[in-house]
């Protein structure tokens, strides 16, 4: 492909984008399938209820410079810059999915996070991806993450930022967990009236342990796509996540497990809470592939609407080729449990204390499985704040 | 003066009228029991004097200790010394007991103008309490009843009972389904509480738990209306007769 058309199908997208000299092989195949497919609308069943393709029929323009994405210093771990083509790009997704082709088209330089072999990281990594855009800005930042063999490393991810409710910054991050290694990620969403769309593409080795857990408290649009590839046998992950959604905000969780090799555990819990005219997607599939025997996968979605006006969008999916697995999903969308809330009032405590109790206890089941104590405070903080709003 | 008057009390549940004129009137010291056959509006009264708002109150007043019952949010009733047992304690899950409670001792003491307890004390405090109801030690780290047995679900509320020093205490049918220990746990529990200060309202369908709490009155309620008072001496006659013969009666009248 000339580079005249490849910045004709960029520009198209993103005014003033083009690709930077780095990269050249994955950015190529990236705007291959940008050329073949284009930014989704609502009738890519992936994107029925999420409409991206509005913010870039309105315009957007690349934004060089910022989103700046800034790391604590750990003891022992490596954290840098990166421009190295062996690792960046090699999960494939740039060939799969349209927002991910767009990131590697036009990123910089990739975070690259790298825990040596044998190395375990004592103390936690801190990331914070800024959100300083302006309407009608354009960001990509990319985070690659690497523990080699026998490595473990937790991590937490902070997005932050006001926002602006026309800007979009188009993230990915790609992790490879190498063979026995251990992985907490831990990504906390709050960008204000920003729009914000994550790829987080996983690839799990031989007795690896990967656990996230996303919570997500504000931002005018939250798309998170989520894909775990367990490609060794006794791989153990955890992936949750927990939503908290008022009016005027769409958040959208679509996450994908797929189960190639035998002897896998995964677990998925998903939980949110949704108000005012709030919207929430949640679509979870979990691939059990004809050779996975022994699989246990299990999933579960579990929404509480606190309004008339809020609606929640829940798909779980399980296709199950193998013969000999335990897997099972469920989903369920309700009200606040009525006569719990008496039973507290009974006891002294007023209407928002007893809402405020039953709903942080409904959070606990993804907050315990984030590791700092610290960490879980504080998010207990901001999830009293944003019921205070919601209420 | 009386701790708790309730007058021409009348209440209705999706459009049917279940209490038609309810007196009672419970002074401090006292034990009320309220007994009465199924339907006859036991567990309504309870609901409405606690403030559930599945109950619409249609006439009547209600004077608990100098102030407006009927006008108070169930929290602002509890706060004020009315505490009810429930005959179905609900299940919280993920809510621990000891979170439960310090919350709620907390707005009770800010209310009646007590200094917060320490994290210390307050665990002592509970543990204290739990003997009471011999509760095992690890009750502070279980969510609220939440897998516990039916005896367990009702010593609990006593537990709560004892931590929240209620002046009028409502046990609504604490006795149902009991075995004969959890029932001797809990009479014994809420006698230790009885003071010459505080009063309880026992509404009960057997005559068996009035043996372990011997109330001062026994009333017996029927379509809505208490049709019988008198002492401990009535409840016998309704454990021997049964309640057809109060029906036969007022037939008649």
């Amino acid at each position: 492909m000339s580079e005249a058309m490849t910045t004709s199908i960029l520009s198209d997208l993103v005014a003033g984008a083009k690709s930077p000299a780095n990269f050249s092989s994955i950015r190529s195949e990236a705007e291959v399938f940008l050329a073949e497919n284009g930014i989704p609308s609502k009738k890519h069943e992936d994107w029925k209820y999420t409409n991206i393709k509005r913010l870039f029929d309105n315009g957007l323009s690349l934004a060089s410079g910022k989103c700046a994405i800034s790391h604590s210093d750990v003891p022992g771990l490596e954290v840098s810059w990166s421009d190295d083509e062996t690792l960046i790009g090699s999960s494939g997704i740039h060939r799969k999915e349209a927002l991910a082709a767009l990131n590697t088209s036009v990123f910089g330089k990739a975070l690259v996070v790298r825990v040596k072999k044998g190395t375990h990281i004592n103390g936690e990594l801190l990331l914070n991806q800024e959100m300083d855009l302006l309407e009608g800005e354009f960001a990509a930042t990319r985070v690659l993450i690497v523990l080699e063999e026998n490595a473990s490393l937790k991590c937490q991810y902070h997005f932050t930022g006001s926002g602006n409710e026309s800007s979009l910054l188009d993230h990915v991050t790609e992790v490879i967990v190498g063979k026995n290694a251990r992985l907490e990620l831990n990504f906390v969403q709050g960008i204000g009236r920003g729009n914000l769309m994550t790829t987080t593409e996983v690839s799990c080795e031989r007795d690896a342990n990967f656990t996230t857990n996303c919570i997500q408290l504000s931002g005018k649009l939250l798309r998170n796509n989520l894909n775990i590839r367990l490609k060794g046998e006794n791989v153990e992950t955890h992936l949750n996540g927990f939503y908290m959604i008022n009016s005027n905000e769409l958040f959208d969780n679509h996450t994908h497990v797929d189960h190639l090799v035998p002897n896998c555990n995964s677990n998925e819990t998903y939980r949110g809470i949704l108000s005012g005219n709030g919207s929430g997607v949640f679509n979870g599939k979990v691939f059990v592939h004809r050779d996975a025997q022994k699989t246990n996968g299990y999933q579960s979605n579990n929404n509480i609407l606190l309004s008339d006006d809020a609606t929640m969008n829940s798909k779980p999916e399980l296709e199950i080729y193998a013969d000999d697995v335990k897997c099972s999903h469920g989903s369920t969308t309700g009200q606040l449990d009525e006569d719990a809330v008496f039973y507290l009032r009974a006891r002294g405590l007023d209407e928002f204390g007893a809402t405020a109790l039953l709903l942080t206890a409904f959070a606990s089941e993804v907050l315990n499985s984030i590791s700092n104590e610290e960490l879980r405070n504080t998010l207990e903080l901001k999830i009293q704040a944003k019921l205070k709003e919601m209420r | 003066m009386s701790l708790l008057s309730i007058k021409n009390l009348k209440a209705r549940v999706e459009d049917k009228d279940i209490l038609k004129g309810f007196n009672l009137t419970v002074n401090p010291g006292e034990v009320h029991a309220i007994m009465g056959p199924n339907g006859s509006g036991k567990s309504t009264l309870a609901s409405v004097l606690a403030g559930n708002e599945n109950y619409e109150v249609t006439g009547g007043e209600v004077d608990f200790n100098g102030k407006d019952l009927l006008d108070m949010a169930p929290e602002e009733r509890a706060r004020e010394g009315l505490f009810l047992a429930f005959q179905y304690p609900v299940e919280i899950p993920g809510v621990s007991n000891v979170n439960f409670m310090k919350n709620a001792v907390a707005e009770v003491r800010k209310h009646r103008g007590l200094e917060q307890l320490e994290a210390k004390d307050f665990l002592a405090f509970m543990r204290e309490k739990q003997q009471l109801v011999e509760l095992s030690g690890n009750l502070a780290g279980r969510s609220v009843n939440e897998g516990f047995s039916g005896g367990e679900k009702k010593r609990n509320e006593i537990f709560q009972m004892a931590m929240l020093d209620p002046k009028l205490a409502i046990l609504d049918e604490t006795d149902s389904g009991l075995d004969i220990d959890a029932l001797r746990i809990v009479a014994s529990g809420v006698n230790k509480l009885r003071t010459k200060d505080n009063a309880f309202v026992v509404i009960t369908h057997y005559q068996r738990l009035l043996d372990y709490i011997v109330p001062d009155f026994v009333h017996v309620l029927y379509n809505g209306r208490i049709v019988r008072s008198g002492t401990k001496e009535l409840a016998l006659e309704l454990e021997e007769k049964g309640y057809d013969w109060i029906k036969e009666e007022l037939a008649e009248a």
